[in-house]
């Protein structure tokens, strides 16, 4: 194969009707691709049968067994319009974003967020109006990312958070108690270390990911202050991240699991005797361990340091391109405002989540006693929400830091400071984009 | 005229020579064939076989229940994935061969004196990385309200520069003779093209064929964008389901993932010779 | 109609007939996308493609001076210098055995070329999960444990860069098979008569024959192989993104390019200006390298 030059003589140039016969080419390619329709199912967005808008609705995959089947009788059950639920496997946040931009998109979505550039690009509507009778009845933590100039643009679903699973057993035999602090913690996963079990489990890639933030509240600080400045920019980080090195170096971190964090089976089958996942796995682990195993917040780390766990929800949006906002809307309220018992089904059914509805959670008798009653308190007392404020890039920039500390043995501090200007650049575009308009 | 201890010698060596290759082929074909033997392994045993920490070589009991638990599960429409995968991969060879060969004729045998304005714009797309372009592709595709149909899934990737870059140096070489024959018939381009060209260039349509419809079998960015309604998905992309949900389950993606690859390599087995003697024919280096 | 639009014997005509088709559909969805990134990449496109906001070349310093960008073209061409001789060699080795078979030729070249029918999505789940599984029942570590070895978290290394093996090891499998076909191919056009008169001139069978005949015969089919090979490299994404990325994002290493600009413009922080300025860059390198390349090759100046 070459890149060479045709060998025919050319002949010597003239005019040609080429723009003519692209044409009727264009002619001839659109008739072909009309004739190979075959449209495979979705209804275009367009009105249903007796005038009912037909509205699509977006799931990222749960992996919970029976999600997708409730989600799906919940809508069957809306007669303003037809839904047709969308489950979709695969990276839902790009899918979305991607979605948003076109027609062709969702309705009425689920979204870790939506994000502020998603607010501030009109992406996603004002569902203030559908929320107001109830707002004060939404855990205050968790509707504040989705709260943006006292409006809100996302409606919380449930709470999650994720904590630090121990195995009971295995720690009494090897004489450790449940850590209190980051110290103790770095100690501890070291004595539980063996051959054949390693002593932490914080995801594939030794905590970056999972953890973010966490190990800075659990330092006493905070990732956005409340005048939208940096909230970081201090020792302590540097040295909680320092500790979460040593986890790594002292080979005490399990690595290369088949499922990564958000999956008990690490814990379940053996290979780690703590685990950082979330409060949705809990049956999981219950069925699997019974009664051995105990929670705790990512402990304090430093002389300012306080436990910390993250929370945050997914929240149902509904598109600023929807052909139908209003009954979008309509539905969305219908769900996840009036519909308080699927949102209890949904919360408790299936995974373990905390409803978003302080007076829903107080219902819920599963969260009453026992590791989830222990859950409930952590996030309530020590529960920390990712700011509105905190953009993809930030959390981009941080969790690489993480990364190159934890695996590469990093310098915290320098690379901490990359990451403190990155955000502060970060925050002051948000900010001047939210002065101007 | 050379001693016979030297001659045995010799002999010796080309014989050490033999069986050191056959050792060291041998060997490597084991390691090929090592992923394939984990996927049916994977697929074949239950989960806390798989997971168990000794390593067992062959499952205890094979579970050849995991196959119809996989065609069994409700969130996962297998089958039909199957069967749009292969409408998608069929319709997409063809259309290509279609339009690529066409197009390989006209740069490489009708005289025209933009030609190679043209062939450099085709060739030029060969270095554009596809996720360069994704973002205003898809927008163009839901544009045209293509989003989940299969014409969305079809038709975007029609046009391949590689093809129409393979048919076109094949064709450069393709007998003038033939042609001029087929003039003297009394043949214009369109009929020559269709009665003497493609008849005698069955080894290149093999080679494109085949590569093409393994790309599209496997392609899984696009499918997975496009296809967004559950009756849209492919087979790439119901597997991704089991690789992106939350709880792995190990010996179901195992069975997934060699379901998903048992067409192609039945396509491989059946029809490797012409598959081969294509490549090897077709003039693609 | 004047013929000098259609052409002597209507041969314009017919060539818009043959070619037009293709054209069209080349147009309308490859070169409006890429005008259309083109365009996007000079303006301030967060989370819209039809942004009004136009920055001039902002885009541009921004992501040549974001280090996450230029290391990832450090990273890529790491990739790329390892992959394509490991590739070609490996290919070649391949070829030249399977060649030299007189029992059960079409068995091995079966059993090399099948791996080409595997999608990236399959293999990385085969090597993530099973082959190179970070824990003690992976297929790797187990080997390590015979041999009395600690296991090694094969993805999740960066001191040593054991990720490389796994990103390495996956590429070579899927495609040695195909350029080895390609090979065998050429080896089959070199005539017969250069053996048998290096054979009278007393060359011995081996290295001597490969080095004077086989490969210098080999040249054109080394070009093509080499540069399928590097337009390949160009397009790696597939087995990174499987192997590598976690529902919370990528890890700062063993990330190339158009992982990063995935994650930039198609990510929740949806910046379509800065991916696509990204991209322009990256496309003006792939050209420059295959310019570079073909006249290194000496391709360009005269048909072969």
């Amino acid at each position: 194969m070459t890149t060479s030059e045709p060998t025919e003589p050319i002949p010597a140039p003239t005019f040609s009707r080429r723009r003519l016969f692209t044409l009727g080419a264009g002619a001839a390619l659109t008739a072909a691709l009309a004739a190979c329709g075959s449209n495979t199912g979705r209804g275009s967005g367009s009105s249903g049968g007796h005038g009912a808008p037909v509205l699509s609705q977006w799931y990222h995959q749960y992996g919970e067994a029976g999600t997708e089947q409730a989600v799906k009788r919940y809508a069957a059950a809306y007669t303003e319009a037809r839904v047709s639920v969308q489950w979709r496997p695969g990276d839902y946040d790009r899918q979305t974003a991607a979605a948003l931009l076109t027609d062709a998109g969702p309705d009425v979505f689920e979204v870790n967020g939506p994000t502020l550039d998603q607010i501030q690009g009109h992406q996603v509507v004002d569902l203030t109006h559908e929320i107001a009778a109830v707002r004060p009845d939404f855990n205050a933590a968790v509707l504040a990312p989705k709260t943006y100039r006292g409006k809100v643009y996302g409606i919380p679903q449930t709470i999650d958070m994720q904590m630090l699973y121990y195995r009971k057993s295995l720690l009494t035999a090897a004489g450790v108690r449940p850590p209190r602090t980051l110290h103790e913690l770095v100690d501890a996963a070291h004595r539980l270390t063996t051959r054949n079990v390693k002593g932490l489990f914080l995801g594939n890639d030794g905590g970056a990911g999972v953890l973010g933030g966490t190990p800075l509240f659990a330092a006493g600080l905070e990732l956005v202050t409340a005048d939208g400045r940096v909230g970081f920019d201090d020792p302590a980080a540097a040295a909680a991240l320092a500790g979460l090195h040593t986890l790594y170096a002292n080979k005490s971190l399990l690595l290369g699991a088949p499922a990564d964090w958000a999956d008990p089976s690490a814990f379940t089958q053996g290979l780690t005797a703590m685990q950082w996942t979330g409060l949705w796995a809990m049956p999981q682990i219950k069925k699997a361990l019974g009664d051995d195993f105990g929670v705790l917040p990512f402990p304090a780390a430093g002389n300012h340091g306080r436990p910390a766990v993250p929370v945050g929800a997914y929240a149902t949006a509904v598109s600023a391109r929807s052909k139908h906002v209003d009954a979008a809307k309509a539905y969305a309220k219908w769900l996840w405002v009036d519909r308080t018992d699927d949102q209890q089904d949904f919360a408790l059914s299936y995974g373990f989540h905390i409803p978003a509805r302080v007076s829903l959670a107080k219902k819920a008798a599963k969260l009453r006693t026992g590791p989830a009653a222990d859950a409930v308190g952590f996030a309530t007392d020590h529960g920390h929400a990712s700011p509105l404020l905190w953009t993809p890039k930030s959390q981009t920039a941080l969790q690489d830091a993480l990364t190159r500390i934890i695996q590469g043995g990093a310098d915290p501090s320098a690379q901490l400071k990359s990451v403190v200007s990155t955000v502060g650049s970060e925050l002051s575009r948000v900010l001047k984009k939210s002065g101007k308009g | 005229m050379r001693k016979n201890g030297e001659a045995t010698i010799q002999d010796a060596h080309v014989r050490l020579g033999r069986a050191l290759r056959a050792v060291i082929i041998g060997a490597l074909a084991v390691l090929f064939l090592v992923p394939f033997y984990l996927l049916v392994r994977g697929g074949l045993s239950s989960e806390s076989d798989l997971t168990s920490p000794g390593w067992t070589f062959f499952p205890r009991t094979l579970r050849w229940s995991n196959v119809r638990e996989l065609f069994d599960d409700p969130s996962v429409p297998m089958l039909h994935a199957l069967w749009n995968s292969t409408q998608i991969a069929v319709l997409t060879t063809l259309g290509t061969l279609l339009l690529a060969s066409l197009a390989g004729y006209g740069l490489a045998r009708i005289p025209y004196p933009y030609a190679n304005h043209v062939f450099y714009a085709i060739l030029g797309t060969l270095m554009i990385p596809s996720a360069v372009t994704f973002v205003p592709s898809f927008v163009l595709v839901s544009t045209l309200g293509w989003i989940s149909t299969l014409r969305g899934l079809i038709v975007p990737t029609l046009f391949s520069g590689f093809a129409a870059f393979v048919f076109r140096q094949y064709f450069l070489g393709f007998p003038k003779e033939l042609e001029d024959a087929a003039r003297v018939d009394g043949l214009g381009h369109w009929r020559t093209y269709w009665r003497v060209v493609v008849p005698n260039s069955r080894p290149v349509f093999a080679a494109v064929g085949a590569i093409v419809f393994i790309g599209s079998w496997n392609a899984f960015l696009w499918p997975l964008v496009i296809g967004q309604d559950q009756q849209a998905w492919t087979v790439q992309v119901a597997l991704a389901t089991f690789t992106t949900a939350q709880v792995v389950n190990l010996h179901e993606l195992f069975v997934a993932a060699a379901v998903s690859i048992l067409p192609l390599v039945v396509v491989f087995v059946v029809l490797q010779r012409y598959i081969v003697a294509g490549v090897e024919r077709s003039g693609i280096d | 109609m004047p013929s000098r639009l259609l052409g002597p014997q209507n041969r314009y005509l017919w060539f818009w007939v043959f070619t037009g088709p293709f054209v069209v559909g080349l147009g309308v969805f490859v070169y409006v996308p890429l005008l259309w990134s083109l365009a996007l990449s000079f303006f301030d496109a967060r989370n819209t493609v039809t942004p009004t906001h136009f920055v001039g070349l902002s885009n541009y310093t921004s992501v040549l001076g974001d280090s996450a960008f230029t290391s990832s073209l450090a990273t890529f061409a790491v990739f790329c210098l390892f992959i394509v001789p490991a590739t070609y060699a490996l290919s070649l080795a391949l070829a030249l055995m399977v060649n030299r078979l007189r029992l059960a030729r079409a068995f091995f070249r079966s059993v090399f070329f099948l791996p080409t029918a595997c999608s990236y999505v399959v293999a990385s789940v085969i090597w993530k999960l099973s082959l190179f599984n970070g824990v003690r029942f992976g297929l790797a570590n187990t080997v390590l444990r015979w041999f009395g070895q600690d296991p090694v978290a094969w993805l999740s290394t960066s001191h040593p860069p054991w990720y490389w093996l796994v990103i390495v090891t996956v590429r070579l499998w899927l495609q040695a098979g195909f350029y080895m076909v390609l090979i065998l191919a050429g080896l089959q056009r070199i005539p017969r008569a250069l053996y048998e008169a290096a054979a009278v001139d007393g060359a011995r069978p081996g290295w001597q024959v490969f080095r004077h005949i086989t490969f210098p015969q080999l040249r054109a089919t080394s070009v093509a192989v080499v540069l399928l090979l590097v337009i390949n490299a160009f397009q790696a994404f597939d087995e990174f993104y499987n192997l590598l990325s976690t529902a919370r994002g990528y890890p700062p290493y063993a990330r190339p390019p158009l992982v990063y600009l995935y994650y930039v413009a198609l990510g929740q922080g949806q910046d379509l200006g800065i991916g696509s300025a990204g991209a322009v860059v990256l496309a003006l390198i792939i050209a420059l390298v295959t310019v570079v390349q073909a006249r290194w090759f000496g391709l360009g100046r005269k048909e072969e």
